[in-house]
This record gives C-alpha cells, structure tokens and sequence, in this order.
C-alpha cells in the first residue's frame, strides 16, 4: 500500500512538472500558432546557465531567477530573430504545401542548434543539478513517509504558477489581450492590441516556464545536451491529450502522464514507458482528437 | 506533350547514367569514401522515402527512422535466424514494412501538421523499445549482428573486391531501384493524384478520387521506400536501437529539407551534404587546435544552422528554385 501511495506522489509531482512543460507548449501553440519543439532545448540551456552558477559557487535560488530570466528572453529571441519573420514570408513563399509544417522544422532547426551549442559549451558530459530542498523520504519516528520535501515543493511551486497564470489570463489587460489575439487576431488589432508583441509574449512566458520545467525535473534526469527530449515528448502527449488550445487540460494530460508513467514503471516494466505514450497519444488522436478539453476549433495545422 | 513512354525511357537513361557514375566512382575512392558513399546511398533511400511522404502529401514525418528499422529488422531475422540471402531479407524488408506503413497510415492518415510531426516522433522513439519485448527474436538491447557478406567468388574470381567497395556495388543497385520506383510513381497517375489530394483535397474529392484511401497509400509507399533503406542500412554491422535513434529520422529530415523538399536530385544533393559535411568540418578545422569537445559537436552545430537557414532564405532547398521556375 504504501508502495502504492509513494508512486502516486511521486507521479503527481513529475506530472506537475509535464503539465508546466505542456503549459509551455499550450501557450506557444495558442499564442502563435507553433507547436515549439525546441522548447525543452531551450529549458536545457537555461538549465546549463543555473548549473554553471550553482558551480561558481552562486546560490541556487540567484541560478534559479537567472534561469527564468534567461529561458523567457530566450523566447523572445527565438520569436523576433526567427518565428515573426518566417510568419511574414509565409504569405509570399511558393511552397505553400509546406506551409503548416515550415515552424515545426524551424523549431527543430532550433533545437539542433541549441544542443549543438550545449556541447560545444560544456562538453557533453552528464552531471548531475541539485535541489533546493532535502529530496530523501521524510521520517517518521520508526518508519517513513512516502514523500520527499522536493515533491512538496515541486507540487507547490507548480500550483503557484498556475493560479498565478490562471489570474494573469483571466484577470489582467495584457492577458486578455494575450487571448484576444490568440482568439482572433484580425479584431484585436482593429480594437488595439498590438498582435506580434502579444505573440512575443506568448513566447517569453513559455520560455519560462520550460525553463522552470528544467529546473525542476533535472535533478531527476541529469543534466547532458539531450536529458530533456524526452520530457518534451512526454509534455507535447500531455498537451494533445488535454487539448492543444487548452491550458487546464494541458496540467490534466500533465498529471494523467506522471501518474501514469509511474505506474507503469512502478508496476510493469520502465522500458513499457514509450508504448505506452504512443498508445496514449494515438488512442486520444482517434477517438477523441481535440483532447479532453480541447475546442472544436483546435485543428490548424 | 509529352508522351509518357518517353518519360519513362529518360528516367530510366538518366538512373542508368547515375549509376554508371557510382560504380565509376567506387573504383576511384578509397576504401573509407567508398564506405562514406554507400552510407549515402543508403540514407538517401531514406530521404527518398520522406520525399513520397512529404511532396506527395506536404505532411513531414519524424519517424522515418523507425520505418526504416522495421525494415532493418524484419530482414536481420531472416537472414540470422533462417538463413536467408541479403536479396531475400531486402524483400521482406519491403513486405513488412509496408504492412506495418498500412497499420500506421490508418492511424496518421488523420493526423496533420505539428501533430503527425509529434506523434511520428513518438513512434521512432518508442519503436526501439520493442526490440526489448522480442528480445528471443529482435536481440534486445545487443541488436543483431549481420553484415553485407563477401562477394560470390565468381565476381571475386573476376576482379579484387575491397568490403567497402562491396558494400557500395550492393547498395547501387537497391539504391537505382529506388530512385527509378520513386521517380516514375510520383509523375504516373497515382503520383499525380497524390499531389492533387495535397493541394486541394476538395477538388480531388470532386474529381473522383478517394481522398482517404490515397493518404493510406502514400504511407504504405514511403514505408516501403524506407524499409527498403533501412535493410540496406542494417548490413552495415548490427540492427540495433542504437542503429536507429531518433536522431537518424532527423538527419532523414534535414537532408530532405536541404535538398528541396519533393524535388528527387534534392533529395540526393542534401544526403551528400549531411554525409560528407562532418567530413568537410574535420578537414577545415584540423590544422586549428580545437578541444575535442568542439569537433564532435560543430557539424551538428553547422547542420543546425544550415537546416535554419535553409527554411528561412529559402524554403525550397537547392533544387527548389529551379522547380519553381519550369511552371
């Protein structure tokens, strides 16, 4: 039983952490009409930045603002430097068969980029990342309880930026703005909003909260140029399963991931992981492709 | 007008003359170009296999490399645990895979854009791990050992064949097959019916053809084409998860991407790219003194850059511009 309730927490704090990378996802996707596959390279960079502070002997929490700040600057240079002016061309490209597809290979032309930079950097060797917070089962006087202080503090953390993100969408005129644009960008413009600053917005808060994705699940993972690709795939199954366009269902498919994932590696078998994603993920596709909460309008692609 | 015979006579000239080239070349090489050029051939099969895919339908696919595994594997069981001939193993590659592009064509002839590109990735991820569940007949995480063997003695009574250059006489013609298949399909009726459904799938719909039936087909084509490859691809030494990563199905990509997507010489000018330019970087750099952490990483860094550039200055590769001006 008690095995049972430590693979539940443990899989509800690593899904916290896949509903804030398929957030990420959500946010880019909403805002821009990209699915960023780079997005977790971006979060393995800024993780790179944290460790190489942490290293030099900065505290984590100076690593751990640093990497924030640099995930969601990283954003908006990917936005300004490659995804407006690919938008721009778009239009006047002959290859409009390709059209759909043309962000997708960018973001991989991105992530490539990002992974060879890593290695160039900082070798391609694994190390490890720290946490903030004491990782080892609590004690409890002759036993112990099935939780750590770090699922503690990843479950919080995760649940302050979502309320808090949930207050900036619903509550504040930048995020209204931000999902008018979304929404319709013809008539946000007409009543104002300045639409591609909208957009790059959308790719700064993603930005950051991959990289706080890193942060979080590195400890976990490891730190080398690729340790995050899988997290990207598993945040991208969570996004569709939730539906794309829909930021609750993004932290849903989150936590129905983590919680699956580790049921599965708890009670099967680990290398089972992957099919049982690509079941996920091609079971939800066919009956039901907008996802749990998504609309009837997802599909753009 | 053209007549369709003559078509089919100058594709068949200009593959022939190409595969005269090669087989010229294999005797001017030595032994690690010659390796290096079958290599090409090889993943262009590959490439040609996302050219199908992607210019007869404008859908990318990451997971190439996993169709090109199911290729690698059906014909390594063959010939290690029956005995069977590397021409045998190449059928059943093709056989296989094809029936495994039926089953996945079904299921992603529904998909499009950011979620096929996702969820082919998730396939060439998760299809390695299969090989741990048949570990009896797959091999497990080990793979299985097979090479491209030695020439019949009455070629290697005629002339002294190197490995390499063995390696490369196999993969001309599996390589010229390919080409001729792929080049012919795609201007024949089918080919062309294919492209109608890409552009506009209405109007295809209208004008009789199935819409749904044909997105099935162009899978079960590209799988075949990339079952084919990936056969070739295994007799290098070992069929493996670690011989087709994911990373295999994104190099597949960037060569397609580099070349011009859809365009058949594009695909071959982008595999010689994304083969030789490790090569071309090594060479660059070794009178420099670089750590080696800068030389293994600067031709991913270069092919990153390139694929970047490529889709930004000119989305239609190499090839492309000349396409773009014969309409």
């Amino acid at each position: 039983m008690n095995t049972f309730i430590s693979t539940l927490i443990t899989g509800t704090a690593t899904g916290a952490i896949y509903a804030l990378a398929a957030l990420g996802l959500v946010i880019v996707w909403r805002g821009a009409g990209v699915v960023n596959f780079a997005q977790m390279g971006q979060a393995m960079f800024t993780t790179y930045i944290a460790s190489n502070l942490i290293a030099s002997g900065n505290s984590y929490w100076l690593a751990f603002v640093v990497a924030l700040i640099s995930g969601s600057l990283l954003g908006m240079a990917i936005d300004l430097l490659i995804m407006r002016p690919l938008a721009h061309k778009k239009s006047s490209s002959s290859t409009k068969t390709l059209a759909a597809t043309i962000p997708v290979i960018a973001s991989l032309g991105i992530l490539a980029i990002l992974q060879a930079l890593a290695g160039v950097f900082w070798a391609g060797e694994e190390r490890g990342f720290p946490t903030p917070v004491n990782s080892f089962y609590f004690k409890n006087g002759t036993g112990t309880l099935p939780f750590s202080a770090f699922n503690l503090f990843v479950i919080g953390v995760v649940l302050t930026v979502l309320l808090s993100l949930s207050y900036f969408f619903t509550q504040t005129g930048v995020g209204l703005g931000m999902r008018a644009a979304a929404l319709n960008p013809e008539v946000a413009r007409l009543s104002g909003i300045k639409v591609s600053r909208m957009r790059t917005l959308s790719w700064a808060i993603s930005g950051a909260a991959g990289s706080l994705a890193g942060l979080l699940i590195t400890p976990s993972t490891n730190l080398s140029p690729n340790s995050l690709d899988l997290i990207l795939i598993v945040a991208f199954t969570a996004a569709v399963v939730g539906g794309l366009d829909s930021p609750l269902g993004a932290v849903i498919g989150g936590l129905i991931l983590g919680i699956g994932i580790s049921l599965v590696t708890t009670y099967g078998s680990p290398e089972n992981v992957f099919l049982a994603i690509l079941f996920l993920l091609l079971a939800v596709q066919l009956i039901r492709p907008n996802g749990i909460l998504g609309g009837k309008q997802v599909r753009r692609g | 007008m053209v007549s369709v015979d003559k078509i089919w006579r100058k594709s068949l000239l200009k593959t022939l003359t190409l595969g005269l080239v090669l087989f010229l070349l294999s005797f001017i090489f030595d032994a690690y170009n010659q390796g290096q050029l079958a290599l090409v051939l090889m993943l262009f099969i590959g490439v040609l296999s996302l050219t199908v895919l992607t210019g007869s339908s404008g859908q990318i696919s990451l997971g190439q490399g996993a169709l090109m595994a199911v290729g690698g594997y059906s014909s390594a069981s063959v010939i290690t645990h029956l005995g069977a001939s590397i021409w045998t193993g190449f059928l059943v590659a093709v056989f296989v895979a094809s029936v495994f592009g039926l089953v996945l064509g079904v299921a992603a002839a529904r998909l499009s854009g950011p979620y096929l590109a996702g969820t082919t990735l998730v396939i060439a991820l998760a299809l390695p791990s299969m090989a741990n569940r048949f570990e009896s007949v797959l091999g497990g995480d080990v793979g299985l050992m097979i090479d491209f063997g030695m020439p019949p003695t009455w070629i290697s009574n005629l002339i002294e064949v190197g490995y390499e250059q063995w390696q490369l006489w196999v993969s001309i013609p599996i390589a010229l097959i390919s080409l001729f298949f792929v080049s012919n399909l795609l201007t024949s009726r089918a080919g062309r019916s294919w492209k109608a459904v890409r552009d506009d799938e209405i109007g295809a719909a209208v004008n009789g053809i199935p819409v749904a039936r044909t997105k099935v087909i162009v899978f079960v084509v590209s799988s075949a084409v990339a079952g084919l490859g990936g056969a070739l691809y295994g007799l290098r030494g070992l069929v493996g998860p670690s011989v087709y990563p994911v990373s295999l199905s994104l190099t597949l990509l960037t060569a397609a991407i580099l070349g011009g997507v859809g365009s058949i010489s594009g695909a071959f000018i982008g595999t010689v790219i994304v083969v030789f330019l490790p090569d071309l970087v090594s060479w660059a750099i070794s009178g420099l003194a670089v750590s080696e952490q800068v030389t293994n990483y600067l031709p991913a860094l270069l092919t990153g850059v390139l694929l970047l550039a490529t889709i930004i200055l000119n989305p239609a590769g190499v090839m492309g511009t000349r396409h773009r001006s014969k309409h």
